[in-house]
């Protein structure tokens, strides 16, 4: 019997794919249809600056870097603190369940985390100049 | 609360955590950790380096300790399965584990020279390499595809950061992010073959898939196969099997030498170990459909890592073939798939670890500051000029290729003798005729040592003596693999004990 | 045979720590490294003395000596004696000293020079001693390693090449070899449930154990690793080259004993394991054999390098031995023993001279000498005796042995030994000629100014004519001592196979005279 109910399960899994399937052919279809009926009916006046990426309105042919490198320190910095309050909520809310050795592993999470902003700090990354 | 949907008074049970079986992992973790520590507090100021390596080594050294008494433990009362199943520590994952720390603690030891003379970084990278090497341990006891996946990446990211760790060398940084690239790559496949394997059992956890598969019949196999072939191929990138072996030349090449002998020792220990334990453990039932899958690994993997390196120049570049081809020899005692074949392949990681440390150790002193001239050129007249680092750079070529009185020949003999004992004949043929194509190329670097340059005198004033950590890397890889060559019986039993999985 | 003094692995290890002894002392010592190489193959040769003083014909293996190697194979270092093996031992202990003594004009790191030969000593007594086939395979390999870095290191102009060719292909045959035993060995665990490499056993198991067709591809197996090693005509062409380039002490120890160990191999491995394969394929290694005396004999003859003369002589010579021993008649596999041996004395001794020429001259090419009989005439008289030695004059051991092969050949298979008896006569031709070109005339530029030999030169070469001399005078306590074994073996062949040895055309193997074509 468990057999049985596992080969099914595995063929409702391939069913709900085939929805997917028919999705992606379906927008395929609709972004065909409509680029290709704008293509058919837009007059078409080529020029060199239609061509420039759009960079938020800065002059994207001056600098190579498209951004400044100091911006991706403070996004990783974020992106570890971010993360970090996402697995605290559920812990704290958790918490009296978990007991001594859930505020131990929290408190080992938020030391790691915290000796990495440490190391950071003392390379001097969080210094703008 | 809305509908009070979380009960907060019921005692959440979490599994039971058995801190002998992930103490190694800890040990080298929290040395990673106080090496940063170290490194923020003091910055430059005052022997940090000195310290960094010191705590680096007394992490290794207790790791080691731990290993030592799991393995008393787990001789003596059997397998301990922890953390709900997801760690299994067995006589194998700590035979492994040895050989990953031996290979780290003497990738530490090489380091330390190097990284002076090379102006880099000392404390990152010996946090990288402590963070990648409790990867590897993690890698070796996991029972659970999930752990499996988190080891790889724990082991795989500060890989590519050290390989990538000169950055003021081109080849470096390009080592680097091919390694990365294809590591990531590699890594991604892996994650899908785990999605297929659950999608068709149920269950990510190894012995849970053994238990699945011997109590269900598939009718539908292709989700699994599938699965399984992903796992490969995932794995066979992290052990430089032939087709998935592309980085491995470059990647050895660009890297500095002593991340290129820790890469080929420890990395290449814990692949195979992930390996065995999942074809092993999790599909000993599908042997009929992974056996032919590891035959080819096993025959391409000689074939191209013997002669491809017959062309190459560089001798970095043909140590890193070789260690392609050594891959297939200890795929082949993993296609056997018999107690003796394990045994072997076991032994052979245990020497191999040996024999390719001591080579890159010789490469780390031989050359100069730059860490970027290694033809064979550069190498000819070593022997000459400096009998003693040339002649063991001779004896480590020797061994690799086989010869008989040093480890290389027993491993093989080992390799070739499960083959054979499983009717193997044609795979023990392949393994023999790439040792003699193989010697070629060893054969060539020998010749170079051996030869005077001609032309003008080589510059012996650049030649630095070789330091004293370096001179203790040598020494003990010079012993281990002499007495693998002599005397493997002790060797050989722990290997044996150490098949059980 | 009563004391317990283990003097079999005392030859195997005493040259391997003169190895070590002269590798822990200084470089800029060579005296000390001479003196320290001289004691040890002294050393060696006075235990040889002793083996052969104290070995008592007839009895099988003795001084046997085992002790577990590795564990989980069943592998057992085992050694033993028997009258094959202890003149390949014995001229292993005597050439060595004589090599060591020849090699005075080696200046350059004499002692890694030293080192190796004596490694290579060592593992050339493993060869001869192992009755294990895995520790045999393991010293039949290692013989390699010195062999190379002699010719490597202290060879003439395409040593590189030389070392290279000569390595790759004794390894590549050595390569079926290792499949072929674990093969053999695992076969025969999978029928008594034991996993050993004891030659004992096996030979007791595998004539009946195996089934034709396996027994056959294990003996095409060894054949490869021997073949090479002999050589066998299409596989010698490494030899010319390494014998060329090797300086002289290389050669005398190439053609002395490295030869040695494909023929060896034959008869002690091929032979009685694979009873029903060597009958059966017999024919193969004949023809061979044949075709080896002819085509060395007339290669050298229009060779113009004399060292590869001599080369080209060998594979001629070691051609009577094969032709001998898978004429598998008592008196072919004495004449193969026998051709070993003074093939061993005869060709180091021309390797001797012609090294002491090429000390004078820097030249092996046959062009550069004329009339040098008239400046030296020391070295050209040795050289006439060691010539007529090694083309088999009567009186000297060349002759016993081919005499032997031809005679225990002509028993059974006649064309090949009437074939073979040619190669005698082109034998004379080459080596004459030689003499003739470089020897005889009146001696011009720089050979009129050629100093003759010394007492240390005349010193190597003289023990080794004057034993060539006695054997050939007086060859019955060597032939003795070989027989029985050598009968064993054959009748190892009968026991495994249908083939049956004619009856004894002879009394006693050299006094014979009849023609023994009967069945």
């Amino acid at each position: 019997m468990l057999q049985r109910a596992e080969i099914l399960g595995v063929r409702d899994f391939y069913r709900d794919y085939f929805a997917v399937a028919v999705l992606i052919g379906a927008a395929l279809l609709m972004v065909g249809a409509m680029l290709g009926a704008g293509r058919l009916i837009r007059p078409v006046r080529p020029q060199a600056e239609k061509y420039v990426t759009y960079e938020a309105g800065s002059d994207p042919v001056a600098g190579w870097g498209q951004s400044n490198a100091r911006y991706y320190i403070y996004a990783l910095l974020f992106l570890i603190f971010d993360v970090e309050a996402v697995f605290i909520f559920p812990w704290a809310v958790g918490l009296e369940g978990l007991g001594t050795f859930g505020v131990v592993e929290m408190t080992v999470f938020i030391v790691l985390l915290a000796l990495g902003l440490v190391y950071a700090w003392r390379k001097g990354v969080l210094r703008w100049a | 609360m809305i509908g009070g949907g979380i009960d907060t008074g019921t005692r959440i049970v979490g599994p039971d955590v058995d801190f002998l079986a992930i103490g190694p992992v800890l040990a080298l973790a929290v040395a990673a950790l106080v090496v940063i520590l170290v490194r923020a507090i003091l910055r430059k100021r005052g022997p940090v380096n000195q310290i960094s390596l010191g705590v680096g080594l007394a992490g290794v050294a207790a790791a080691g300790v731990l290993l030592g008494i799991q393995w008393n433990e787990v001789r003596d009362d059997g397998t301990i399965t922890t953390i709900a199943g997801a760690v299994r520590l067995d006589t194998f994952g700590v035979f492994l584990g040895v050989v990953v720390l031996a290979a780290t603690a003497m990738s530490l030891f090489l380091a330390a020279s190097y990284l002076e003379r090379e102006e880099l970084e000392a404390p990152e990278y010996y946090a990288l390499m402590l963070l990648s090497a409790a990867g590897m341990l993690t890698m070796t006891t996991a029972n659970d595809l999930i752990v499996v996946f988190v080891a790889l990446e724990l082991l795989s990211i500060p890989l590519y950061v050290l390989a990538a760790f000169d950055r003021r060398r081109l080849s470096s940084q390009e080592s680097g992010i091919k390694y990365f690239v294809l590591g990531a790559f590699s890594s991604a496949v892996f994650l899908y073959g785990i999605a297929l394997t659950y999608g068709a059992t149920g269950t990510t956890s190894l012995t849970g898939i053994a238990d699945f598969l011997s109590a269900n019949t598939l009718f539908e196999q292709g989700t699994l196969l599938a699965g399984l072939a992903l796992l490969l191929v995932g794995l066979g990138f992290k052990v430089a099997a032939v087709p998935f072996h592309m980085w491995t030349p470059d990647v050895y090449q660009g890297a500095p030498t002593p991340v290129t002998a820790f890469m080929s020792s420890a990395t290449k220990a814990a692949g195979f170990a992930a390996l065995l334990r999942l074809l092993g453990v999790a599909f000993p039932l599908y042997r009929t459909d992974w056996r032919p899958a590891i035959l080819g690994l096993a025959v391409l993997s000689l074939a191209v890592g013997s002669i491809a390196a017959v062309i190459q120049t560089d001798v970095k570049r043909i140590l890193a073939y070789s260690s392609i081809a050594h891959a297939g020899y200890i795929l082949i005692g993993l296609q056997v798939d018999t107690a003796r074949g394990r045994q072997a392949s076991l032994f052979y990681l245990l020497v191999y670890a040996f024999m390719t440390v001591g080579a890159f150790a010789v490469i780390t002193v031989a050359t100069r500051k730059g860490d970027d001239k290694h033809s064979l050129d550069d190498y000819r007249g070593l022997a000459l000029r400096r009998p003693v680092v040339g002649g063991l750079l001779g004896f480590f070529v020797l061994a690799q290729a086989g010869v008989p009185l040093t480890g290389g020949f027993v491993v093989k003999l080992e390799i070739f003798s499960s083959a054979v004992d499983a009717g193997e004949y044609g795979l023990a043929i392949v393994g023999v005729l790439a040792a003699v194509v193989a010697a070629f190329i060893y054969l060539r670097i020998a010749v170079a040592l051996f030869t005077s340059p001609g032309g003008e005198a080589a510059d012996a004033s650049e030649d630095r003596p070789v330091d004293r950590w370096t001179a203790a890397v040598l020494a003990v890889t010079t012993a281990a693999v002499l007495f693998a060559g002599i005397l493997p019986g002790a060797w050989l039993t722990f290997a044996k004990d150490a098949t059980f999985l | 045979m009563e004391s317990d003094f283990p003097i079999l692995s005392a030859l195997i290890v005493t040259p391997a720590l003169g190895a070590l002894v002269v590798m822990a002392m200084p470089a800029r010592r060579p005296e000390c490294v001479r003196l320290a190489g001289y004691v040890f193959s002294f050393a060696v040769l006075a235990l040889a003395g002793w083996l052969l003083f104290h070995y008592e014909a007839g009895s099988g293996y003795q001084f046997v000596e085992r002790e577990q190697w590795l564990g989980d194979l069943g592998v057992q270092y085992k050694v033993g004696v028997d009258g094959i093996s202890l003149f390949m031992v014995a001229l292993n202990a005597l050439l060595f000293p004589i090599a060591l003594f020849a090699s005075a004009n080696i200046t350059e790191r004499t002692k890694s020079f030293f080192a190796w030969m004596l490694a290579l000593e060592a593992a050339l007594m493993g060869v001869f001693l192992s009755l294990d086939l895995i520790v045999f395979f393991v010293f039949f390999e290692f013989v390699l390693v010195p062999m190379y870095f002699l010719i490597l290191g202290w060879g003439h102009g395409r040593r590189t090449y030389a070392a290279l060719k000569f390595f790759i292909f004794t390894m590549a045959g050595s390569a079926f070899l290792l499949v072929g035993v674990l093969v053999l060995a695992f076969l025969h665990s999978d029928h008594t449930g034991k996993l050993t490499f004891d030659l004992a056993t096996l030979t007791a198991w595998a004539p009946e154990g195996l089934d034709p067709g396996a027994a056959k591809a294990l003996f095409l197996g060894f054949f490869a690793a021997f073949a090479v090693k002999v050589p066998l005509f299409p596989l010698h062409t490494w030899l010319p080259d390494a014998h060329t380039e090797a300086p002289t002490a290389g050669s005398v120890i190439l053609a002395g004993m490295l030869l040695k160990m494909g023929v060896y191999g034959f008869l002690r491995f091929s032979l009685p394991l694979f009873p029903q394969a060597a009958v059966d394929l017999a024919p193969l290694l004949l023809v061979l054999a044949t075709i080896g005396i002819i085509y060395g004999a007339i290669v050298a003859a229009m060779q113009p390098n004399v060292k590869r003369i001599v080369a080209y002589s060998s594979v001629a010579h070691m051609g009577f031995a094969v032709l001998g021993i898978f004429a598998l008649t008592t008196q072919g596999l004495d004449g193969g023993v026998f051709t070993m041996i003074s093939h061993g004395l005869t060709t180091s001794a021309l390797f001797l001279l012609l090294g002491m020429l090429y000390d004078r001259r820097h030249s092996y090419e046959v062009d550069a000498y004329r009339g040098l009989w008239k400046v030296m005439p020391v070295l050209g008289g040795l050289f006439c005796v060691a010539a007529f030695a090694s083309i088999g004059l009567p009186g000297f051991s060349g002759f016993i042995g081919e005499f032997l092969a031809l005679i225990g050949t002509f028993i059974v298979e006649k064309p090949y030994a009437v074939v073979g008896a040619i190669g005698v006569v082109f034998a004379a031709v080459y080596l004459l000629w030689v003499f003739q070109r470089t020897f005889m005339g009146r001696p011009t530029g720089e050979n009129a100014k050629m100093k003759d030999i010394g007492f240390r030169e005349l010193a190597c070469v003289v023990p080794l004519l004057a034993l060539s001399l006695f054997l050939g005078i007086w060859p019955k306590p060597v032939l003795d001592v070989i027989e029985p074994d050598v009968k064993e073996v054959i009748q190892q062949v009968e026991r495994g196979s249908d083939y049956r040895e004619p009856a004894p055309a002879f009394e006693d193997a050299p006094s014979g005279h009849d023609d023994g074509g009967h069945e």
